[in-house]
């Protein structure tokens, strides 16, 4: 076979001159040690990587060992990184960057991100990887063998370009790669005109709007790859969902593209135990929500579908809203009724809902998380877990960094309850507690994914429990059954939904299902509408479904 | 003769290269460079270019290096297969290592001949779609042409000195240092005919398939642009994927053996 052999040249000259000199010679143990290290640092195997175990202090998953194992193994090196957000596309970058440094085929790089993140790039690979990153700014770098992370803006601006594009780079790198899906932006230009070996583009929405995206994106890697752009858009059109229904254009990105979805990672996710907990509201407290809906349905005020749900919370809710309509409103219709209403609540015994937390908490030692939707059954459950001898501290968006600290830490050590509205986004870390009560369930799925995910991540070492409180015989129970169940919210993590719903353009499903309640004559009304919403969601999941990358190792 | 142990590896480093080991106990080795070795690992230039033009003497610094995974957390730098240091320590014995020529230490005050060896490790690096390392120590007798392929396995517990001890007299060698090489670098390529090239096979097919796909798309366009752009998107390919070896030089030298042990190799 022809195999190209290059033999060393220089050392023999070298050692000649040096024995015709006498030196300066090496003695026995640097020489033995120089053997050694040379040792130390070869990879004997073609495949596999070596770079974890130079890696100790760092613990990756396995989908970002094996994603950088595929990417060197079976992509060489050229590829797009697509893991949905949060799976850790630097990580896995950093290893395959890593991997070819250990193997001494990369020495010089460049790294163009964002520029608010050039700071937080170089702290990762330098921490987590050992590897020298310099940011170009301390001074003209670029014809030098090292690791340049720089923002692209700065890499395109006439003095630096000119240089850079005269530069063999053995690794280039562009993160946040959708902003070059447009092939006649300057930034895509430059970066095409890049000379490179290796290159890594990252992206967790590789195709945003059109299949043309990700035509863009192949071409940088391997120009010619899906041929040029109008046999491309001739042969496969612009519809991006063919990049999931084409078997042959699949085929193709495939080779070019590891996406890791959340379900597909292989992370050992703990168990998701998802139960409903049916509750029967005691016959005064039917009575009451059957009269509210009476006279809700009568005023044409919007959020007047919002009291008969905060019923089904807790009547200080309730109540509190009533009141503060009555008193901001002169001239409501039917407002002697909705003050009648107010002595109705009075009367009410203790919540259904509460009188349920209390069974289900009472005799266990295991941390619960509670979520409501409203401030004030927030106070009454913390008042009414205190009546039974169960602590508690409430949670909120609002509160100010130090107290959402405060709050936690006695979560973690002191009380057995949290109860929160909203969590406000701010991720706090409550994997040591696996229990959540969904005390009431928003309207909005995403929100649901969102609560669920501050205990059910990395780091979650028990299975979760998680139980959603509905009301048999009100509108809990119609978005509960027909909703959620049937676009199998439960099931899955959501993953895909948001991309689904803007697809369906539906901005906020919880005004849609307001909506709903709100339009209907009758509660048959309400259902079938509701029945409706949830097919055309499952119809798309289905669609979406066929977003399957699963094959991608499996072929390998 | 690969590192078993990094602490023992450390200790040595530094003790041949002069630097006084303060405190050595379970994983934790405290040292006093030398003005030299703090040039060489502690990063700081300008230190030592203004105390050497103020003609002050400098001051080196001490450091404080921990092995035992276990005392991470104590002050000191971690030393781990993967950590910097340990890296650029590898890289000065590239250099500080690479050529030498070493008498065995004899006593007993007889007069004895001294059999010159030359000695070559190789790395030998595979590169095709993906790359490999093979390591290779020769030990050639520059007299009578015998050839050793363990050659460091074998002379790793033989004391070697720079210097010929007393009543040792050396050998000339037969056959010249430069046609030694050359048996080296013969003996290589032989060598390299017997070993699995599966790896190169599957090399050339992955050009194969990807100049197809290439072909497959630049073909069926009659552009003029087109047909530069497969030119150079197939040098590209060959660059990465074309097999070929490369044989580098870790270090190597002239040994000189007594009698004895040189026989007992070649046996």
């Amino acid at each position: 076979m022809n195999i190209q052999l290059n033999y060393d040249e220089q050392f023999i000259n070298e050692l000649d001159e040096k024995l015709n000199q006498d030196g300066p010679f090496s003695s026995w143990d640097l020489f033995k040690m120089s053997y050694q290290s040379c040792l130390a640092t070869v990879t004997t195997e073609f495949k596999g990587l070596t770079a974890p175990d130079r890696l100790p202090h760092v613990n990756f998953l396995d989908h970002q060992l094996e994603c950088a194992q595929q990417v060197v193994e079976e992509m060489s090196g050229r590829a797009i990184l697509a893991d949905e957000v949060g799976l850790g596309k630097t990580i896995e970058a950093g290893l395959i960057l890593k991997e070819y440094m250990i193997r001494g085929l990369v020495k010089k790089a460049l790294i163009l991100v964002p520029a608010s993140l050039v700071n937080q790039w170089v702290k990762e690979l330098r921490e987590k990887f050992y590897i020298p990153a310099i940011s170009h700014r301390k001074r003209p770098v670029w014809d030098q063998n090292n690791i340049v992370i720089t923002s692209i803006d700065t890499a395109k601006r006439p003095q630096h370009s000119d240089i850079i594009l005269e530069q063999e780079y053995d690794f280039v790198l562009i993160d946040e790669a959708h902003k070059l899906k447009n092939h006649k932006t300057k930034n895509y230009q430059f970066v095409r005109s890049l000379k490179k070996k290796y290159c890594l583009l990252l992206t967790a929405t590789p195709v945003q709007n059109k299949l043309t995206d990700i035509f863009n994106l192949v071409s940088i890697l391997k120009p010619g790859y899906l041929g040029n752009y109008d046999e491309f858009t001739t042969q496969f059109g612009r519809d991006r969902k063919k990049l999931f229904n084409d078997a042959h254009l699949k085929q193709l990105i495939q080779k070019v593209m590891v996406r890791n979805r959340r379900q597909d990672t292989g992370i050992e996710w703990t168990k998701r135990n998802v139960q409903t907990v049916w509750i029967e509201f005691s016959e005064k407290e039917l009575e009451a929500y059957h009269q509210l809906n009476q006279i809700t349905s009568d005023t044409s005020n919007f959020s007047s579908i919002t009291f008969t749900r905060e019923l089904c919370s807790s009547r200080e809710a309730c109540y509190l809203s009533l009141k503060k309509l009555i008193a901001e409103n002169e001239n409501i219709q039917n407002k002697d009724d909705y003050i009648e209403f107010l002595k109705t609540i009075e009367q009410l015994p203790h919540h259904a809902k509460a009188e349920k937390v209390v069974d289900l908490i009472k005799d266990k030692d295991e941390k619960f998380i509670i979520f409501t939707e409203y401030r004030a059954s927030q106070l009454y459950l913390q008042w009414y877990l205190q009546q039974h001898g169960i602590t508690s501290v409430p949670f909120r968006g609002g509160f100010k960094r130090g107290k959402k600290d405060w709050m936690r830490q006695l979560f973690q050590n002191n009380v057995q309850v949290l109860i929160a509205t909203e969590a406000g986004g701010e991720g706090i870390n409550l994997q040591f507690c696996n229990n959540m009560i969904n005390y009431d369930l928003p309207w909005n799925p995403m929100r649901l994914e969102q609560r669920i995910g501050r205990i059910h991540r990395f780091g979650q070492e028990e299975d979760v429990n998680i139980f959603n409180f509905a009301i048999k015989n009100t509108m809990e129970e119609h978005v509960l059954n027909l909703l959620y169940e049937k676009i199998e919210l439960f099931e899955r993590v959501v993953g895909n939904l948001d991309a689904i719903l803007a697809d369906l353009k539906i901005d906020d499903v919880e005004e849609e299902i307001q909506s709903i309640f709100k339009e209907s004559g009758s509660v048959g009304e309400a259902k079938i509408k509701l029945e409706n919403l949830s097919s055309v969601i499952s119809y798309a999941q289905q669609n979406y479904g066929e977003e399957n990358w699963d094959g991608n190792r499996e072929s390998s | 003769m690969a590192i078993e142990n990094l602490h023992d590896f450390l200790t040595d480093y530094f003790t041949a290269n002069q630097c006084e080991i303060i405190e050595n106990q379970n994983g934790k080795l405290l040292i006093q460079l030398t003005d030299k070795m703090d040039e060489l690992l502690m990063n700081r230039p300008f230190y030592w270019q203004y105390v050497k033009k103020l003609g002050y003497p400098g001051e080196p610094m001490k450091v404080t290096f921990i092995t035992n995974p276990e005392r991470t957390e104590e002050d000191g730098e971690w030393i781990h297969f993967g950590s910097p240091r340990i890296h650029q320590i590898f890289n000065t014995l590239t250099s500080q290592g690479k050529f030498t020529k070493l008498f065995e230490k004899v006593t007993g005050g007889q007069r004895t001949a001294m059999i010159p060896w030359l000695v070559v490790n190789v790395k030998i690096s595979y590169n095709g779609k993906h790359k490999k390392d093979e390591v290779i120590s020769i030990g050639l007798q520059l007299i009578n042409g015998a050839m050793h392929t363990k050659m460091m396995d074998e002379l790793t517990n033989i004391p070697f000195q720079n210097s010929i001890s007393d009543f040792c007299y050396t050998l000339t060698p037969i056959i010249r240092l430069r046609s030694g090489f050359q048996r080296i670098n013969n003996y290589l390529a032989n060598y390299l005919e017997t070993v699995d090239h599966s790896w190169a096979r599957e090399s050339w097919d992955h050009l194969e398939e990807e100049k197809i796909l290439l072909e497959r798309f630049y073909f069926e366009s009659e552009d003029s642009e087109f047909e530069n752009r497969f030119e150079h998107e197939l040098k590209d390919l060959e660059a990465r994927f074309k097999p070929h070896i490369n044989i580098e030089v870790i270090n190597g030298g002239l040994f000189y053996l007594s009698q004895l042990k040189s026989n007992r190799i070649i046996i």
